[in-house]
């Protein structure tokens, strides 16, 4: 028997601690500083590079947009609303679950820019104005369908509060107008919000650019130069949104939620129905900013400086959480009203899994609950960008399906057996020819990505002076041997 | 491009640090602290620049936005039903509830739409008349605009040069 021996590897005690000093930089932004010029170059070359790929999506996104969106809106203004299946007992249809969809798709800016700017998450920092520029633009949406459902939307200032000619006002304690008191105040205060730690940005880009674009810069930085005094009312006015854009986020998807709990009909009738849609938005919400980091990292160019994995671990942990908390929710929910043992209730239960839209309904459990469990605990997978991005997708889907439970599924049990299951029959026998919903609905996630594409050339995607104030904060120290992260209190 | 014929400099600075060291340079000189302004690409706080904190009506403008939201919210919710009273299916005509939806959200959304505003009034934006400023500070140098009496213009100077400014100007209007 031959024995071999090797030396041990020498094991230099300095030379493992740059090791892992190196590894901490790699790992975290904001202890891997570039020169805040270079930051700025980043940023002003990923919104000035465009390739032609880029504009064969947009003009792709703009055709869909204007077929799929407005030209079937069109249609269904010219043609009357039989061309929806807006039908007894489902008035409120594909419209109501497109609208709570897109609402829930809001609620993620202002839960990544507002809640984790109050908590000082610093991992927040480098995509927050994605995150709000997703709130701005998914309200938008949600309003389009609105809008559409209304019919004749010509007479939407109907809703104003504003007296008719026989003096009459809209009733403001109808159901329908708080939403939209609260929609109308989510989407300013939401547009306030993205707007003011933009204009510093604004400032950066009209000091680095030439010709329109410094005249439109020029413009809209309002003329700030960053004195502290204007650094003072910014900090301010964003610490109180921060903090005051959180309930208004919250009484959102509540009331939007109290448009069914406040009906007296099972299923519906749910004092859990706030809370229980509020973690609902978070859970697409949230999965659509990871979607959309994912796109805006491989997409512009570099933003793998900026966005890194240590993000997706981030917002990989948050979506876990979060599908937790929405299995509780929505548990919470059921138990009560099954074991409550009303026959009402129960019929509409089984219907939810054994009707014709049964298959939806197991889609929704496995979307939001197993696929976020059995993915999102494992670091390497939460990671790994593809991974993140199909979970974050699937969740989007599972949602859109929770949403078509509660609105056309319960809906078409209402009252009158012989109309049970008439949406979904409809929806069946006449789609894509006469419905215009789902059309419209492509376009409008069409006129979404188009807006994001747009706007990811004209402003700046990333905070660079939010980026810039967390590096300042962060330090390594070493305790003995250990090199660990200090995050120091600057405000 | 317009040069101002006040006795304004601009001082350049590449780091927070010396930057600092010449505020207390300028304060040796008997130059007021209302008499210099601080301007950086990054929110640097008063207090890195051993100055005193500034004053800000951002939270006023708020707390007036929000008593406004409130009143407008008394208004649509308890003065429109009163001045046309349609009742509905035996429901009281204000009831509880759908007013404090009503009151919550006028008062968040008039708050909100003042803060913004209040910056815009507190900042006196937009201002897009000539600007003492340089587009180097959006790269990150920290300036210091500094208002002097001409006999002190001198010794001010050199005192920058002391703290190791990266230039000194008198204050010109370059964003155009």
């Amino acid at each position: 028997m031959t024995v071999s021996a090797k030396a041990l590897a020498q094991v230099h005690p300095e030379a493992h601690e740059h090791d892992h000093e190196a590894e901490l930089r790699k790992e975290h932004l904001m202890l891997d500083p570039k020169p805040r010029g270079e930051m700025n170059a980043l940023v002003m070359e990923a919104m000035l590079t465009t390739s032609w790929k880029f504009w064969a999506v947009a003009g792709l996104m703009a055709l869909v947009t204007v077929v799929g969106l407005f030209g079937m809106w069109g249609y269904s203004i010219s043609e009357g609303m039989y061309t929806a299946s807006v039908n007894r007992p489902m008035y409120w249809s594909y419209f109501l679950v497109h609208t709570v969809f897109w609402i829930g798709i809001s609620h993620a800016g202002t839960f990544v820019s507002a809640l984790l700017r109050v908590f000082r998450a610093e991992f927040r920092r480098p995509f927050t104005r994605a995150a709000e520029l997703m709130t701005t633009f998914a309200l938008a949406q949600a309003g389009i369908h609105i809008f559409a459902h209304m019919g004749r939307v010509w007479l939407a200032y109907w809703m104003f509060p504003i007296p008719t000619q026989r003096l009459i006002w809209p009733n403001l304690h109808s159901p329908l107008m708080w939403d939209f008191l609260a929609i109308n105040t989510y989407l300013l205060s939401s547009t306030m919000y993205l707007f003011l730690p933009l204009i510093p940005d604004l400032a950066m880009a009209r000091d680095r650019s030439t010709g329109w674009r410094k005249s439109v810069y020029r413009v809209l930085a309002l003329g700030f130069r960053g004195t502290e005094s204007e650094w003072t009312h910014l900090r301010i006015a964003l610490n109180i949104f921060a903090f005051a854009i959180l309930p208004v986020m919250f009484s959102v998807h509540t009331i939007v939620s109290w448009d069914f709990a406040a009906a007296m009909r099972p299923g519906w009738s749910s004092t859990i129905f706030g809370p229980y849609f509020v973690v609902g938005a978070l859970q697409s919400g949230v999965s659509a900013v990871a979607m959309v980091v994912i796109t805006v990292r491989a997409t512009m160019k570099n933003m793998t400086y900026f966005v890194r994995p240590e993000h997706f671990d981030a917002l990989g942990k948050l979506m876990l959480i979060i599908s937790m908390a929405w299995a509780y929710f929505f548990f919470n929910d059921y138990m009560v009203q099954w074991y409550g043992g009303d026959s009402f209730t129960d019929s509409l239960l089984h219907f939810h899994e054994a009707g014709p839209g049964g298959w939806v309904w197991f889609l929704m459990l496995i979307t939001n609950i197993l696929v976020p469990w059995l993915v999102l605990w494992n670091k390497q997978w939460r990671r790994n960008p593809w991974i993140l991005f199909t979970v974050g997708l699937l969740a989007n889907v599972g949602m859109w399906a929770e949403r078509f439970i509660i609105v056309p599924v319960s809906l078409q049990i209402n009252r009158v057996p012989f109309m049970w299951g008439h949406g979904v029959k409809i929806f069946r026998e006449t789609f894509p020819y006469v419905s215009v919903e789902i059309p419209i609905f492509i376009g409008s996630v069409a006129f979404f990505v188009l807006l994001y594409m747009l706007a990811s050339k004209f402003i700046p995607l990333v905070p660079v002076w939010e980026v810039q104030e967390g590096q300042m904060a962060h330090s390594i120290r070493r305790y003995g041997k250990e090199p660990v992260i200090t995050v120091a209190e600057l405000e | 491009m317009t040069t101002q014929e006040k006795n304004l400099l601009l001082a350049v600075f590449e780091d927070i640090d010396p930057a600092a060291h010449a505020v207390d340079s300028l304060r040796a000189l008997g130059v007021a602290d209302a008499q210099v302004t601080v301007i950086s690409g990054t929110p640097i706080t008063e207090a890195m620049m051993g100055r005193k904190p500034q004053w800000s009506n951002v939270a006023r403008f708020a707390l007036g936005g929000a008593a406004a939201g409130m009143g407008l919210g008394i208004f649509l919710a308890f003065g429109t039903p009163s001045l046309y009273p349609v009742y509905v299916g035996g429901q009281p005509l204000i009831p509880v509830p759908p007013t404090i939806v009503v009151l919550f959200e006028t008062t968040m959304l008039v708050m909100l739409i003042s803060t913004f505003l209040g910056v815009f009034l507190d900042s006196r934006f937009p201002n897009f008349t000539p600007m003492e400023y340089v587009p180097e500070i959006s790269d990150g140098r920290i300036a210091l605009l500094i208002e002097c009496a001409p006999e002190l213009e001198k010794k001010v100077e050199a005192a920058m040069q002391t703290q190791g400014a990266e230039s000194i100007r008198r204050a010109q209007a370059e964003v155009v």
